[in-house]
């Protein structure tokens, strides 16, 4: 067999060259291209790039923790992890997707709607769980399903505190409260990475520089953990005793100013934030609510009455017969009294006695006073939403509006303006700012009443306890008690309600020289008692008690002060606005007890 | 140096006479199978490391690559002791082989799936892939067939027909795996070696003629499957559906720029661009190593068909036809190959499957490669013998 080609065939040279040449295009072509993708057109195609896997990675800031005045944790940031997925990358048998949606406790359909998502990269599938969770989620081994660490707030006080301290939403940002004002504080400055990644999310190499994020700070609050236990406790079981719509009641440092305790009810779990809205639960009612205070205003007229030097704690006022025509209404008290002294007014809480003091003021002078205490102004302890109440300018008062403010009807304010009023009379005159931080030193207060006028009321109301006073329920063993009760009627649509109160209690301790102030509201009790020397003054009682023993305040009374009232005695102030009855004059709890 | 020198030609002249290796096609062919060691390594890491089935082993690829290498140059060394003759005789039964295992990848049980094709055999321990040999076998066939049909070369009927006929039976078996990659190559060198054999011009132009008629008339018909065929060229309209894989190869060149990332820095290959071992090794290389990298590789190749040109020009003149046709159509495979290889790599063609010959990872691509290549070698080497009188 031969293989010598046959000598006809013809292998021409244009042809070899043309196809050579078509060859070598082909090559020049992607010579072209090349310069064109890599020097021409690179910055489209460099960005296009960065969108598929630069990632700015937040690195966040650890959320400072909120403690009480010592040091107890009120709020504090656990880690918890979130599982997302970029699902191009999911691959994962039906198996896998059953174990997934068990684990995380979610419809299996839904697990599989996120894990397909179209045009998604980043898909939460469940975010804030326990790491120890997490840990299993991982371990299914899915490709494409990832954890991501995040912060979840805890508040170890729970509903007690909540109030005060408020809580993060899910985004690890304040709400409420506490953490809500001091957001910024609290939460720091985020870091920032720019980095690539691979395709299973690992990071590659940061682009610029790593922005390290700077923790948040923490803040000390001045509340006392445990004593805002106590009031919380007793509260509650006041609320529940007298079956009360709501309750607040706030405790001062009366030196200070500063907030050792500050409940609220109905209140809800911060750890769990839902419906937090229904029945107002999320309210701080002692800073947002505002109420007509009732009787307990007295000694503020009381003290009014002796600065403008028309009166002394002894001078006599005449109120018979139980009852004032002003204009052309009519202010009652419930049990005529007639003719008592100043002091005895605010220890029977007598309605005509108080508007009689306050008609021979000068209303620009008496309008100083409470504005002066700030009654109708915001206290601006730094609480979001705070309600400033209603003190309506004197230039308009009528003799009656006049009146009635006397025993604290037609003007409004907070459970907290309340309480920071009564600071006056534990200081010398001088009033107190608020605080909800803890305080290293007493802040400058300033003098609204001399000395001597704070002494005097004090001493006033140190016998509203005693037998003849409207709170013997108030008493504390081993301690002088100074306070006050009201019970208001509500005012609602249509004017006063008949049957619906607000019973307060605020006082203070140790009356010899007070060391706290306690003011307790109860709102609209209604399982029949409504005097607030029935519903509010043993609230303060117990937790003015236990206060002043967890602070270790000396007793400035023998350990056998206390009188006790007897049964069924009728203590309190059956008070009514603006007709108002007050309790009997002038006799003893015996004598009350024979008088109902 | 020089004695040793002197001594190494005189043994090499001792034993093959006057003649000796084209230096720089081994050169270059090293080099082009060093750089793609390196680059499948590169190019191979990441994706070794996340795969389980594996057991994450890094040099998982590296390892298989270096032993395909070794396989394929002791194949080679082997294929160059093969007179040109031998191939020329056993061309009808090499190509009848290769049918025969096109049949046989068919045939579910032998031929193994991946990537939604059956394109290779089970060999026990290794899988073939039989399109990558039908490559070699069809380019020896069809040069040989051009050598017997010479003088019919004006003949439609007998010139034209036996081929088309042929062609259409390959072309069916190919298309049936699916594998359109290596039915183009395949296409482009049978054609290329009728026309370099004398193929009548008025054929050859028919031929182009009813190519652009047939396709004009699938357009008209079915517009969707121009949207099919152009849609490739904007990968940015489907960047995370169709135009993926794409897409992400041109991030891969604009990143590279001039001078690339570094060997080793590619981002793309971490996973994002997939094949990045194998089609699309060129783009890891565009982002590595830059356009400075990607001149290299196109000029190395092109290098290699001008070689093989010259070699083929150098047969003819010594009257040897075949290995002229053989030399000529072994330097349009490797160009072709790479050319579209590398236009789909830059989105100037539509993905085929196609490797970078020498380069990719791939052991049947390598092996028939390399046997290719010795091939080159030994018909420049049988020409240098028949330019000093010796016989070959």
């Amino acid at each position: 067999m031969s293989f010598s080609p046959p000598v006809i065939i013809k292998l021409p040279i244009w042809r070899r060259r043309t196809l050579l040449i078509v060859v070598l295009l082909g090559f020049c072509v992607l010579l072209g291209r090349g310069i064109y993708l890599q020097g021409i057109h690179k910055e489209f195609l460099q960005k296009k790039g960065e969108a598929r896997y630069s990632r700015e990675l937040k690195l966040p800031a650890n959320r400072g923790i909120i403690t009480d005045r010592n040091g107890e944790l009120l709020a504090i940031s656990t880690p918890v992890e979130s599982i997302w997925a970029s699902p191009p990358d999911v691959v994962a048998s039906p198996n896998q997707l059953n174990a997934l949606a068990k684990l995380l406790q979610i419809e299996p359909a839904v697990v599989v709607k996120k894990l397909t998502k179209k045009n998604h990269e980043f898909v939460y599938v469940k975010r804030r769980i326990p790491p120890e969770l997490a840990a299993q989620v991982m371990h299914l081994g899915i490709p494409g399903v990832f954890m991501q660490r995040e912060y979840r707030r805890y508040y170890p006080a729970g509903e007690m505190a909540a109030h005060v301290v408020g809580f993060t939403g899910v985004d690890d940002k304040g709400q409420e409260g506490i953490e809500l004002v001091f957001q910024n504080w609290l939460a720091g400055k985020a870091g920032e990475r720019h980095v690539i990644k691979d395709r299973q999310g690992h990071i590659v190499e940061d682009l610029v520089a790593v922005n390290v994020p700077q923790d948040g700070k923490d803040v000390t609050l001045s509340m006392d953990r445990n004593i805002q236990y106590l009031a919380y406790r007793e509260l509650a079981l006041a609320v529940t005793q007298f079956k009360a719509k709501a309750g607040a009641a706030v405790m001062l440092d009366a030196k200070t100013g500063e907030v050792l305790a500050m409940v609220n009810l109905p209140t809800y779990n911060p750890n769990n934030p839902v419906n937090i809205n229904v029945n107002g639960r999320s309210r701080n009612r002692t800073i947002v609510d505002t109420f007509e205070p009732g009787s307990t205003l007295k000694p503020i007229t009381a003290a009014a009455a002796l600065e403008s030097g028309n009166f002394k704690p002894d001078t006599l006022i005449q109120t018979a017969p139980g009852y004032l025509r002003v204009g052309t209404a009519t202010i009652h008290d419930t049990h005529p009294q007639g003719l008592i002294t100043v002091a005895q007014v605010i220890q029977k809480s007598s309605n005509v006695g108080a508007s009689k003091m306050a008609l021979t003021l000068d209303r620009q002078f008496f309008w100083g006073v409470f504005n002066q205490l700030g009654l109708g102004t915001p206290t601006h302890i730094g609480f979001p939403g705070e309600a400033s109440g209603r003190l309506r300018p004197y230039k308009i008062w009528r003799p009656i509006e006049q009146a009635t403010m006397s025993f604290g009807h037609g003007i409004s304010l907070t459970l907290l303006q309340l309480a920071r009023a009564y600071t006056v009379f534990a200081n010398d005159g001088e009033l107190r700012p608020l605080s909800l931080l803890k305080l290293n030193e007493i802040p400058l207060g300033h003098q609204v009443f001399s000395a001597e006028t704070a002494h005097q009321v004090k001493d006033m109301l140190e016998m509203v306890v005693l037998p003849g006073g409207t709170a013997l329920k108030a008493q504390i063993m081993g301690y002088r008690v100074a306070g006050k009760t009201g019970t208001a009627h509500k005012l609602d649509v249509g004017g006063y309600q008949k049957n619906r109160y607000v019973s307060s209690f605020v006082g203070m301790a140790p009356a010899s020289n007070p060391r706290l102030i306690l003011a307790v509201m109860i709102d609209e009790p209604s399982s029949g008692e409504y005097y607030g020397g029935t519903v509010a003054a043993p609230v303060f009682s117990k937790v003015m008690e236990g206060a002043l023993r967890m602070l270790a305040i000396p007793q400035d009374a023998p350990n056998d002060n206390v009188v006790i009232p007897a049964q069924g005695a009728p203590e309190g102030e059956p008070e009514e606005a603006p007709e108002v009855k007050d309790a009997p004059a002038g006799k003893s709890v015996k004598e009350v007890q024979e008088s109902t | 140096m020089i004695p040793l020198q002197s001594a190494f030609n005189k043994l090499n002249t001792n034993k093959y006479g006057a003649s000796s290796y084209d230096q720089g096609l081994l050169w270059v062919t090293l080099i082009l199978l060093g750089i793609g060691l390196v680059m499948v390594y590169s190019a191979s890491i990441a994706l070794a490391e996340a795969d389980k089935a594996i057991g994450h082993q890094q040099t998982y690829y590296l390892t298989r690559h270096t032993i395909y290498l070794v396989v394929s140059l002791s194949a080679a060394f082997v294929t160059f002791q093969i007179p040109t003759q031998a191939w020329q005789r056993m061309a009808p039964y090499l190509f009848l082989i290769g049918l025969a295992s096109l049949v046989l990848v068919l045939i579910p049980g032998i031929g193994l799936v991946a990537g939604g094709s059956r394109r290779w055999i089970s060999l026990v321990v290794v899988t073939l892939q039989p399109s990558e040999l039908m490559k070699l076998f069809a380019t020896i066939y069809v040069a040989d067939y051009t050598v017997r049909k010479a003088a019919h070369m004006d003949s439609f009927k007998r010139g034209f027909m036996p081929m088309l006929l042929v062609m259409l039976v390959v072309g069916g078996l190919l298309l049936r795996e699916p594998d359109f990659g290596a039915f183009a190559v395949i296409t482009v060198i049978a054609i290329s070696i009728l026309w370099l054999g004398g193929i009548n011009v008025r054929i050859f132009t028919g031929l182009l003629v009813l190519l652009v008629i047939g396709f004009v008339i699938l357009i008209l018909v079915s517009p969707y499957r121009l949207e099919r065929v152009v849609g490739f060229m904007d990968p940015w309209a489907d960047p995370y559906g169709k135009g993926y894989q794409l897409s992400h190869a041109l991030i891969a060149f604009g990143r590279g720029e001039w001078l690339g990332v570094g060997l080793g820095a590619s981002v793309e290959k971490l996973l994002y661009l997939p094949e990045a071992h194998t089609d699309f090794l060129l783009a890891v290389i565009a982002e590595e190593l830059g356009f400075i990298g990607v001149l290299t590789i196109i000029g190395l190749f092109a290098w290699l068909v001008l070689r093989s040109f010259m070699i083929g020009k150098e047969a003819i003149a010594n009257e040897r036809y075949f290995s002229a046709l053989l030399a000529q159509g072994i330097g349009i495979w490797i160009g072709v190959q790479s050319i579209i290889n590398m236009g789909v790599n830059m989105g100037l063609l539509p993905t085929k499957g196609l490797t970078l010959p020498l380069l990719s990872f791939g052991g049947s691509g390598i092996l028939a490669n390399c046997i290719a290549l010795a091939v080159l070698l030994r018909i420049d080497w049988e020409n240098k013998r028949l330019q000093k009188g010796v016989p070959a």
